[in-house]
């Protein structure tokens, strides 16, 4: 398959536009995106909320919510366009060769059942072992210290950065092509972030797999990512290598971001100077 | 689990204080109703002396949380006094009486389980596979605006004027062996579980469709697992408890007395006796079902309850479900 | 000169407004509004002819003289379903104000307060719940007597404990949000923070509760004067004329079917705008397993 070739972008979007339609009225969320990502790249994805960098992430995975509609444009992943897949082929897509990481950790595990139980139910489709080595091995993979306690715990009953790990581990263990991250740490104390972020980026290198990074952590996405998006009310407004794009932006608004950076200055004042 | 113990406690600690809130109230009512007791056994022409005397035999001239606590010990000791009318045990009676309710109930409950749980489950897992639901939405409200008194009256209609198969009637063979009593309830049961499967089919729609936009569902779809094993392993244990505590409701309004369609089918149960002591006036009878009815709600609400709380883990914590 | 936060362009612009379109919701309105309109308008007009007269023959059929028929009296069953109809719903209305005046005042104060206030508001609601509606409706018969008193009783007694509960969970989480603290900690009254700031945040969950009780109102009437405990002849109802109207079944249904019908699309038509207004107040996202 040509498609899978190393000079094929995993996921591209072409032209692709979407809305929200609610009882309040007609929201315009993408606008003639067009983005590709190529096999083994880290990007990340800036913006401010509603910037539509959320709406990208969940486009990719056709995981759009109800009230968003696709107006225009397509989504190639690993060369085959999601929107004339069938149910079944879809979610073996996403079984096999995408993984989300989500926003809210501890939400994203079944409240009502142990650790342990919901590994087993996630893993044994896959045909994965689920014997009590395998998972303790698992979690700690994702560097979890004492991995026969967590398994016998509630989510309710762990710390975000926890929940985090064992979502993490979740997901790795189908070893994904595609990782999409969404704001991975939105949710988390500021001393877990860099673990956990550490510990994405670890595994992603490692399997060789493209990340999607979605955030607004200009910092830290400077510090891993080797390409940016940048994206404002549903456009790419820039995009171009990290450091780049961060130390001379070009459009407007990637200046105002850039500018908002504690401790960094404006670059327009430095020029200035 | 010191938590959920703690909880438990809790939990059978105000089951406790509603029961006693349902006796004092029942008592009250017993003490507002007109007549008193002398006159409805002696009859108004009765001397001064004659109702002395009766007063002092039932322990009426007692301070009235003395009457009300020697009330409560015969409830307990299930001596629910003397019917006024036929001068025969209310409990005796009762006893004869709750296996009709009881089989009527459980044949309602039968039905309601096998179609209104799987209907609610169906309507709100498709709720987002496509647009509108209209028709079931139409339907199910139907099911929950007829009120049985009309549904009762209209079948009665149609199985009399038109011959079905089923006769309405018939009910002198119930308890004269299990096929005789189940064609002679089957009607009944009927009409009684429209409302029931309706109602439970809302609240499972509901519940499921509450469940199907939690965040852990949205992750389970990222990864690609098929509706099947989503719904069979995260969205019904989770949409379980709402689901759960209705079905309780249901079965214990419908043990304490389904009275109109027992009255209208003329059955022998606990709320045709509540309604036939109502109209005689014969208030032994009145209290004692009365309570009867409330008790089984407080004690099966109790029992969900505890049931739940091992369901959902959260629920001990936070005092309810849901995130 | 460094600034902390990202800078906020407007969000998502609306470019277009869809007029929330129902068709159930119109139907269902247009239903109930007929039927009050109707009711009520037999009222001041009497275009029905008098209720309590006798116009002719016992149990005549629908015909041009008598368009509902006429009942076992021979009196015209237009006239009687009318005046049912008006004394169900003047009925039950009264008694959802009442229930909504008391549910409103117990909730408030029972979400603000939470404590032992709360406590002692849940478990009364508790007891009054524990009683099957019907069951609570014949205990309240017995004392107050059969008639009007004890359909009005009955139906507040019945309602009153959800509504509380749904009003003081509404209020309890306006409650904890940060206006009302402000307002506490700025010395404002309990009263003027019940009233001014939790009354108008809990009048929705007050609408769609008022509105099922409504329905709930109406089937209690129907339930007990069906029973006979509720309005006594020769007054009519719509639960007394459906109790009529099925001892009369076989010679003349049309007794049945008329306040049967009425009764049928009443509480449809209420449950179905209760259902409508409480998706508005609560818009449910759906999520597809595909």
């Amino acid at each position: 398959m040509t498609a899978n070739a190393p000079a094929a972008p995993v996921v591209s979007l072409t032209g692709f536009s979407a809305e929200y339609r609610t009882r309040l009225g007609v929201t315009r969320a993408l606008d003639g995106i067009d983005l590709d990502v190529a096999r083994g790249e880290l990007l990340a994805i800036v913006g401010e909320s509603g910037s539509g960098k959320s709406t990208v992430s969940q486009a990719i995975g056709r995981m759009l919510p109800r009230v968003c509609h696709v107006t225009s444009g397509s989504v190639h992943v690993l060369g085959r366009d999601i929107a004339s897949l069938a149910p079944d082929a879809i979610r073996a897509l996403r079984r096999e060769s995408l993984g989300f990481i989500p926003q809210d950790p501890i939400a994203s595990l079944n409240p009502t059942m142990r650790i342990r139980r919901q590994l087993e139910l996630a893993l044994r489709p896959l045909g994965r072992p689920t014997d009590l080595e395998s998972l303790t091995e698992l979690l700690a993979s994702v560097k979890i210290l004492e991995p026969d306690r967590v398994l016998r715990l509630y989510p309710h009953e762990v710390s975000g950065g926890m929940a985090q790990r064992i979502a993490i581990a979740l997901t790795m263990a189908r070893e994904p092509e595609i990782l999409i991250a969404d704001e991975p740490t939105a949710s988390l104390d500021a001393q877990v972030r860099d673990e956990i972020l550490t510990l994405i980026v670890d595994l992603v290198q490692r399997s060789g797999a493209s990340l999607i990074w979605i955030s607004h952590d200009l910092g830290a996405v400077r510090r891993w990512c080797d390409r940016i998006v940048v994206m404002h009310q549903g456009r790419i407004v820039e995009e171009g290598p990290a450091a780049q794009v961060l130390d001379e932006p070009r459009a407007d608004y990637t200046r105002t971001l850039v500018a908002a950076i504690p401790g960094r200055q404006d670059p327009t004042t430095k020029e200035a100077e | 689990m010191m938590q959920i113990l703690r909880w438990s406690a809790g939990r059978v600690m105000s089951a406790l204080i509603t029961l006693l809130g349902v006796s004092v109230l029942i008592f009250v009512a017993i003490r507002l109703m007109p007549g008193s007791y002398e006159d409805i056994i002696l009859g108004p022409l009765a001397s001064a002396e004659e109702r002395q005397l009766l007063a002092e035999a039932y322990g009426l001239d007692q301070p009235i949380f003395v009457q009300y606590f020697a009330w409560i010990g015969q409830v307990l000791t299930g001596e629910l006094g003397t019917s006024y009318v036929t001068q025969s045990s209310v409990s005796g009676e009762m006893l004869e009486r709750i296996p009709v309710t009881a089989t009527l109930t459980i044949m309602a409950m039968a039905v309601t389980l096998l179609a209104g749980v799987p209907l609610g489950i169906w309507t709100g897992v498709r709720s987002g596979a496509k647009q509108g639901g209209a028709v079931g939405r139409v339907v199910s409200s139907i099911g929950i605006s007829v009120p049985e008194f009309v549904l009762g009256s209209i079948v009665i209609f149609v199985f009399s004027q038109f011959s079905l198969g089923l006769k309405v009637g018939g009910f002198a063979s119930i308890g004269t062996g299990f096929w005789p009593t189940f064609q002679a309830l089957l009607l009944p049961a009927l009409v009684l579980s429209v409302f029931c499967v309706a109602a439970t089919a809302r609240t499972t729609r509901d519940a499921v469709m509450g469940v199907l936009v939690e965040p852990h569902i949205t992750a389970a779809v990222a990864r690609g697992e098929t509706a099947g094993h989503i719904v069979r392993h995260h969205v019904l244990r989770n949409a379980g408890i709402p689901i759960l505590t209705l079905l309780g409701t249901i079965t214990a309004y419908l043990l304490g007395g389904a009275v109109i369609i027992e009255t209208l089918f003329n059955l022998p149960g606990l709320g045709s006796f509540m309604v036939t002591g109502l109209g005689r006036r014969d208030f032994a009878v009145v209290q004692a079902t009365v309570l009867f009815a409330a008790a089984v709600f407080v004690v099966l609400s109790l029992v969900l309850d505890l049931i739940t709380s091992a369901l959902d883990p959260r629920v001990a914590v936070t005092g309810k479900a849901g995130s | 000169m460094t600034t902390y936060s990202l800078p906020l362009s407007k969000r998502k612009r609306a470019v277009k407004t869809r007029p929330p379109r129902d068709a159930l919701f119109i139907a269902a309105a247009c239903a109930l509004g007929l039927i009050v309109l109707v009711a009520v308008a037999a009222a001041v007009i009497p275009f029905a002819g008098d209720p309590a007269r006798i116009v002719g023959p016992r149990l005549s059929p629908p015909s041009a003289a008598y368009p509902f028929g006429t009942d076992a009296l021979g009196r015209s069953v237009l006239a009687r379903l009318l005046e049912g109809t008006r004394t169900t719903l003047v009925l039950s209305t009264l008694a959802v104000v009442c229930t909504a005046v008391i549910s409103v005042i117990l909730g408030l104060v029972a979400g603000y307060a939470g404590g032992w206030a709360r406590e002692v508001i849940m478990r009364l609601s508790d007891v009054l719940y524990s009683f099957p509606s019907i069951v609570l409706a014949i205990l309240i018969a017995a004392v107050v007597g059969p008639g009007q008193a004890a359909v009005l009783s009955s139906i507040v007694l019945v309602t009153v404990p959800l509504m509380t509960r749904m009003v003081s969970a509404a209020a309890m989480s306006v409650a904890k949000r940060d206006f009302v603290t402000t307002a506490k900690i700025s010395g404002v009254s309990a009263p003027v923070i019940l009233f001014r700031h939790l009354l108008p945040n809990v009048s929705g969950t007050i609408a769609v509760q008022g509105t099922y009780a409504l329905s709930v109102g109406i089937l209690v009437e129907g339930g007990l004067s069906f029973l006979g405990y509720g309005v006594q002849p020769p007054r009519s109802s719509l639960g007394l004329l459906i109790q009529e109207g099925g001892s009369y079944m076989l010679q003349a249904p049309w007794l049945l079917f008329a306040p049967a019908a009425v009764l049928v699309v009443a509480i449809l038509s209420i449950n179905l705008i209760g259902d409508t207004m409480r998706d508005r107040l609560d818009p449910r996202e759906t999520r597809s397993l595909v």
